[in-house]
């Protein structure tokens, strides 16, 4: 009850904070960042489901989002954009019929329709639906293969979907490589990615928490066990694979409203890419693993343009030296943690040697032409991302939150899994056969339900 | 009609017959043991019997029904629970999830429902959770209390062996099929689940067929001892007749040469 007061509580105040943001100036950008998170959040949650929690490899995670996203495009555009397709390459018929619009008020349901709001969320679930029945067509063949055959499977299928739209039978459909602009933005504010966003962790979370959430992780641990535990392996793939689809699908949508615009380079294989390296870093079968993750990511991209600013040479010098010496530090630090003695060996020495001759070189030259002139490290926020990465491997395999979850239990509750000092000695007394004779003969008609 | 039938069942892996003609019968409440050497067919019994692999020729039948053909899913629905010999236990989740598992393919609310927390997926979900806790308590209370919530990977081997058993209980299972349930475990422990297998049968109700090599377990349990030699069956019996039988002694120790 107090942990639904504080998730209600919690909500809120993000929703409060969301609010104030909106109403301040000068923080286009970081609501931005904000939408970002949340429309690849959704698509991070929904790729971990494949994953981390059913444990399969698949790849193919950008073509669901395209689906998505060109079926929200389609269902969304508004007249005045369609007109001009007539010369292109969209047919009369799909420009005329593929109309939400139409179908809204054909169905007398004209409230819906003059509601922008309201239309975008129809239109998402419809483009979710689409690409949930492209995940049933994908995934029940091709679940049968199992690790590296099925990532390759799932990568293939993604490419074929990703590249369908240029083939000139379906560009009536979809405007061929020109893609397709004008997507109405204000449908898609921050308050439905916000929305959507909350809707898919309440989603997923109970997903995880349930029943079928146990099935898919026991498929992930061992799927010859889980078959012979009576769990139907290929219908739980097929669930997982479709529910995934379909929560792709709404983020592409979300997307492809963020952009205003989509065509087949807006979801290439760097999407999928990029959300394997989001929920690798926080964890793979994490939800709030998946979340920061993305977070990260996001961020790192979208502020990490100062790195890339012309700095003088000098500025670079320093940093590489604060860097040496922080790995100097660093290393130091986490010997000592972990009890490995000495807590300084000698190679360790050659990483404050380095720094420090960087710094002393730095001090010395600091007048020299080739220290002050002006340079520019391009790719910088890549690199960055990349020894995050490489770090989070070294040091937590299993990602910033590696399987479990965040919970207020985990804050403030007691730990079910660690015994009290009575539960130790008890079983203490228990496993001892010298303390205690046959046990199993004096415990048979123990109740220990307690 | 006998709980568990197998009639001459043949099964061959390239040009190994690992199985050839055989037939055996378990009635219910049994304790039955599979002896045999290394090799002999004896998981492999395992395996066609749990649909695991599919028999070449022959028939299963699982209180009179044939079940050969059927996917290992299927088959534990129809009643028919197996542990593993080298333990395969879902490492990475508790004691108790790994106990909710096998009860999974029993839940009739679909997955909106699980997702919804209707009233009847928290009934089943409560039911699930009494069982699992029965099945554990088998055990003593060795399982149960903060070993709960424990992860499978910081348990002790006899512990994971009693997981597993109490897995393979949870599946609603009326048959049994034990892989060498005492391997990796001390005299102490062996004795324990000797005791533990007898109690499925007279308390739980189970009807048991285990491979077993540590034969004082064997003897000491087994109604009905079954020995395979190079996939096929040689000998029949209870334990006694069966040890002294002079092909089961030759299977094991070889013939002297005259």
């Amino acid at each position: 009850m107090r942990n639904h007061l504080l998730t209600l509580a919690t909500v809120g105040l993000v929703t409060l904070g969301l609010y104030l943001l909106t109403q301040m100036d000068g923080t286009s950008g970081l609501l931005s960042a904000l939408r970002l998170i949340f429309i690849w959040g959704i698509a991070a949650i929904s790729l971990n489901l494949i994953n981390g929690q059913l444990g399969i490899l698949s790849l193919g995670h950008h073509g669901f989002m395209l689906v998505g996203g060109y079926v929200t495009a389609l269902l969304m555009l508004p007249e005045k954009e369609r007109r001009p397709f007539r010369t292109r390459l969209l047919s009369d018929w799909a420009r005329d019929n593929l109309d939400l619009d139409k179908w809204l008020r054909g169905l007398g349901l004209d409230f819906i329709a003059n509601s922008i709001d309201l239309k975008f969320i129809i239109a998402l679930f419809i483009a979710g639906l689409a690409a949930a029945l492209l995940g049933v067509l994908v995934g029940a063949p091709s679940l049968r293969l199992k690790g590296d055959y099925l990532a390759i499977v799932t990568f293939g299928f993604g490419e074929i979907i990703r590249l369908l739209p240029n083939a000139p039978e379906v560009a009536a459909f979809t405007n061929g490589p020109l893609g397709i602009k004008g997507i109405p933005g204000d449908a898609g504010t921050i308050w439905w990615t916000f929305f959507a966003f909350l809707f898919v962790l309440w989603f997923f979370t109970r997903l995880k928490f349930s029943s079928y959430g146990r099935a898919f992780e026991g498929i992930r641990e061992d799927e010859i066990a889980a078959e012979a535990m009576g769990v139907n392996l290929a219908y739980h793939k097929v669930l997982a694979f479709t529910i995934s689809a379909f929560f792709a699908g709404v983020a592409g949508g979300l997307y492809a409203s963020y952009l205003q615009s989509v065509d087949t380079q807006t979801f290439n294989f760097f999407v999928t890419f990029f959300l394997l390296v989001a929920i690798s870093l926080g964890g793979l079968g994490s939800i709030t693993g998946a979340v920061i993750g993305t977070a990260v990511v996001v961020l790192v991209r979208n502020y990490g343009g100062f790195l890339e600013q012309p700095y003088p040479a000098w500025v670079g010098y320093l940093s590489g030296a604060l860097l040496m010496l922080g790995a100097f530090a660093f290393s130091a630090y986490i010997r000592k943690t972990r009890r490995l003695r000495p807590v300084i060996e000698t190679k360790h020495y050659i990483f404050g040697a380095i720094g420090l001759a960087l710094l002393l070189v730095t001090v010395f030259f600091r007048n020299e032409p080739w220290m002050t002139q002006t340079v520019q490290f391009f790719g910088m926020r890549k690199i960055l991302l990349a020894v995050i990465l490489i770090l989070i491997m070294i040091y937590r395999r299993e990602g910033v939150m590696g399987r479990a979850e965040f919970s207020w239990k985990l804050i403030f509750g007691p730990r079910e899994d660690i015994p009290s000092e009575e539960q130790r000695k008890q079983d203490a007394w228990l496993s001892n056969p010298e303390l205690n004779p046959g046990a199993s003969e004096t415990k048979e008609d123990d109740d220990a339900s307690a | 009609m006998p709980l568990l039938e197998l009639r001459n069942l043949y099964k061959s892996f390239g040009g190994l017959q690992a199985i050839s003609n055989v037939s055996l019968t378990v009635e219910e409440g049994e304790i039955v043991s599979i002896i045999g050497p290394n090799g002999a067919g004896k998981s492999t019994l395992f395996n066609l019997i749990t649909g695991v692999y599919k028999p070449d020729r022959g028939d299963i039948f699982f209180e009179g029904q044939r079940i050969n053909g059927l996917s290992p899913d299927q088959v534990t629905k129809r009643g028919i629970a197996r542990t593993f010999q080298n333990l395969r236990l879902f490492t990475h989740l508790t004691v108790l999830e790994n106990v909710l598992i096998p009860q999974h393919h029993r839940l009739k609310s679909g997955w909106l429902g699980a997702v919804l927390r209707t009233p009847a997926y928290l009934r089943e979900e409560e039911k699930m959770r009494e069982v699992a806790l029965e099945k554990l308590s088998f055990f003593g209370p060795r399982l149960m209390s903060f070993r709960l919530h424990q992860p499978v990977y910081v348990l002790s081997y006899a512990n994971r062996r009693r997981t597993e058993m109490a897995r393979a209980m949870a599946t609603g299972a009326k048959l049994l099929l034990l892989d060498e349930p005492s391997a990796g475990m001390n005299p102490k422990e062996t004795k324990e689940i000797t005791q533990i297998i007898r109690r499925f049968r007279d308390e739980g109700g189970y009807t048991i067929v285990l491979v077993e090599h540590k034969m004082n377990l064997v003897g000491e349990i087994s109604d009905r001892v079954v020995v395979l030699d190079y996939g096929e069956k040689i000998a029949e019996g209870n334990y006694h007749d069966v040890v002294n039988d002079p092909k089961v002694i030759e299977a094991y120790l070889g013939r002297r040469e005259e």
